[in-house]
């Protein structure tokens, strides 16, 4: 091919672009990247399975509010007396901020580098359902950010969306002696309020979309050729998926129709 | 069958040179028939428009039976054309009916600058090459035909991901802009047989920066597989990370 291109008018003599493929590559390299994705997307995956086991204590036949403060309780005093007090619960919780941190940075800079990459033109969808969920993650993404803040402020800290009724104090008393902060309580009387009952339940179809795309993506970042390692992400991609949004959005929706009640 | 006559609209991307502005232009063909290809029906334009004066319209093609990778145009805004993993040369105008409109644009991608019409600089994907796409041996007198031994299986595999005719569709069928299956089926292809394992890991270095340098990453959409004439699987994305994830572990070219 040459390289020398003139234009029919020979008003525009201006050869092609030839870029040097010797500069060096965008840091940090986008596969780099991409394994952080898969890596802190694996994280995230056993931590949501992790709490939603936690979650579906709500539903135990006997004294539900009893099992799921007592679960609580034992969540901030894990590891104890090898660690003392809540360290276990602050070092998980650092663990989990920084793999959001590196999730995020990494999850925006691959959407910007792609559109940067694909240039101002549109795309026609040919392929599977993964066209449209995959092109979209950043947004799922972003929702997903947005909820997490809404949580944290809803369950954890009880700040400015929380419930009327929210109370952080241990009020909650144990059989065994002592008291706990009554969690239960705390999420009934949220979920009693329907708008924020409706937006968890939106929000889990939401992170079950960013599911059954992203745990398919993890064994392709972390370089599965093989056909059954693939078939089995492929399938495992939306049971977890299926398994996540049926095990979270049923609770709010208990409590909306009274399934569930202090 | 032959004598049946269609009515097609072409709208076609015409753009003088690589800094000027680019538009469609509409034309019609009344004397298309359903065995030709989508590249005989861009020739029958170019017929019609060389009788009116007109400049003709440039698009690549070569070999017209799908093994040289030159042709390469978005039809109706999907690579090569409706029909799936089929080259511009093999597709015909069947897929259409008479009356239907016919959209031809030149591959669309940031990496493939147009040059003009429907010809797109592809060099990005030479220069990915020209990182490490390629085996030392010894050029001469031909090696005794047992030296190396490639059992039947695997040859077989490191065929089928030698079969890129590096036509670009994956780039350009791809919302990143990713060239991951053309740099994954050359390293799978490269990684299987005995004369690319010398220099695995720096191949894979080096070809994955150059692709990244001009390409975009890869999101698991699966478009690229579903346009590439030449049947590369969706697995090759893998290879790209399995390749760079395990160069990652190596200090020597192998
Ligand atoms: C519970 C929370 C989350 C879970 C379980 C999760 C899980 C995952 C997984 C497993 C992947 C696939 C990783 C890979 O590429 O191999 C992924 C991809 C992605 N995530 Fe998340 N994620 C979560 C939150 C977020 C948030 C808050 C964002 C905000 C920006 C985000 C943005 C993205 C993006 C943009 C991708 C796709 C990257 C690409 O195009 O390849 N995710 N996620
Ligand atoms: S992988 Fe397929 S679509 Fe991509 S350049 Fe090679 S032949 Fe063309
Ligand atoms: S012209 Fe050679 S593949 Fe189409």
């Amino acid at each position: 091919m040459s390289s020398e291109i003139t234009t029919r008018s020979g008003a525009d003599q201006i050869p092609v672009a030839r870029r040097p493929a010797t500069t060096p590559p965008p840091r940090p390299q986008t596969w780099v990247l991409k394994v952080i994705m898969a890596a802190t997307g694996s994280v995230f995956v056993a931590f949501l399975l992790f709490h939603l086991a936690g979650n579906l204590k709500v539903y135990l036949p006997d004294d539900p509010r009893l099992h799921f403060n007592e679960y609580a309780h034992w969540l901030r005093g894990l590891l104890n007396p090898l660690l003392p007090g809540e360290t276990f619960l602050w070092l998980f919780r650092g663990a989990l901020a920084l793999c959001l941190v590196l999730h995020v940075y990494s999850g925006l800079t691959i959407w910007v580098r792609g559109r940067r990459a694909r240039g101002h033109h549109s795309r026609s969808i040919n392929g599977t359902r993964h066209h449209l969920i995959g092109r979209t993650m950043i947004f799922s993404g972003l929702i997903i950010l947005a909820f997490i803040v809404f949580h944290l402020l809803d369950l954890t800290v009880g700040r400015g969306v929380e419930s009327r009724e929210f109370s952080s104090k241990a009020t909650f008393t144990l059989p065994e002696g002592g008291s706990v902060t009554d969690a239960y309580a705390n999420l009934v009387h949220s979920f009693e309020r329907w708008p924020v009952a409706v937006f968890y339940v939106l929000v889990m179809l939401v992170v079950a979309l960013h599911l059954s795309h992203g745990i398919w993506s993890i064994v392709n970042d972390f370089g599965g050729t093989a056909h059954r390692t693939r078939t089995v992400f492929l399938f495992l991609a939306d049971v977890i998926a299926l398994i996540v949004v049926v095990g979270n959005a049923s609770i709010p929706i208990a409590v909306l129709t009274g399934g569930i009640t202090l | 069958m032959t004598d049946e006559k269609m009515r097609l609209i072409l709208e076609v991307w015409r753009q003088d040179g690589p800094r000027a502005e680019g538009r469609f232009e509409t034309h019609e063909i009344t004397d298309a028939t359903p065995e030709m290809s989508l590249l005989e029906l861009l020739d029958r334009l170019n017929h019609k428009l060389v009788e009116e004066d007109v400049d003709p319209v440039a698009f690549e093609s070569d070999c017209r039976e799908g093994i040289c990778g030159t042709c390469g145009l978005d039809v109706n805004g999907v690579p090569h054309g409706p029909e799936d993993n089929v080259p511009a040369c093999g597709q015909h105008v069947r897929s259409f009916k008479s009356g239907d409109t016919v959209r031809f644009e030149p591959f669309r991608a940031k990496a493939f600058p147009v040059i003009r019409d429907l010809i797109v600089d592809r060099t990005g994907l030479d220069r990915i090459i020209q990182a490490g796409g390629t085996i030392a041996v010894d050029a001469g007198t031909a090696p005794d035909a047992d030296t190396l031994q490639v059992t039947h299986d695997e040859a077989e595999r490191a065929l089928d991901f030698a079969g890129c005719i590096g036509c670009g569709a994956c780039v350009a069928a791809c919302p990143n802009g990713a060239a991951y299956l053309f740099t994954g089926a050359k390293l799978a292809h490269l990684a299987l047989i005995p004369h690319g394992k010398q220099e695995r890991a720096k191949r894979a270095r080096s070809m994955v920066a150059q692709m990244e340098h001009e390409f975009g990453p890869c999101s698991q959409i699966g478009e690229c597989a579903l346009a590439c004439p030449a049947d590369i699987p969706l697995p090759a994305i893998a290879v790209v990370n399995r390749e760079r994830i395990r160069a990652g572990f190596k200090r020597k070219a192998n």
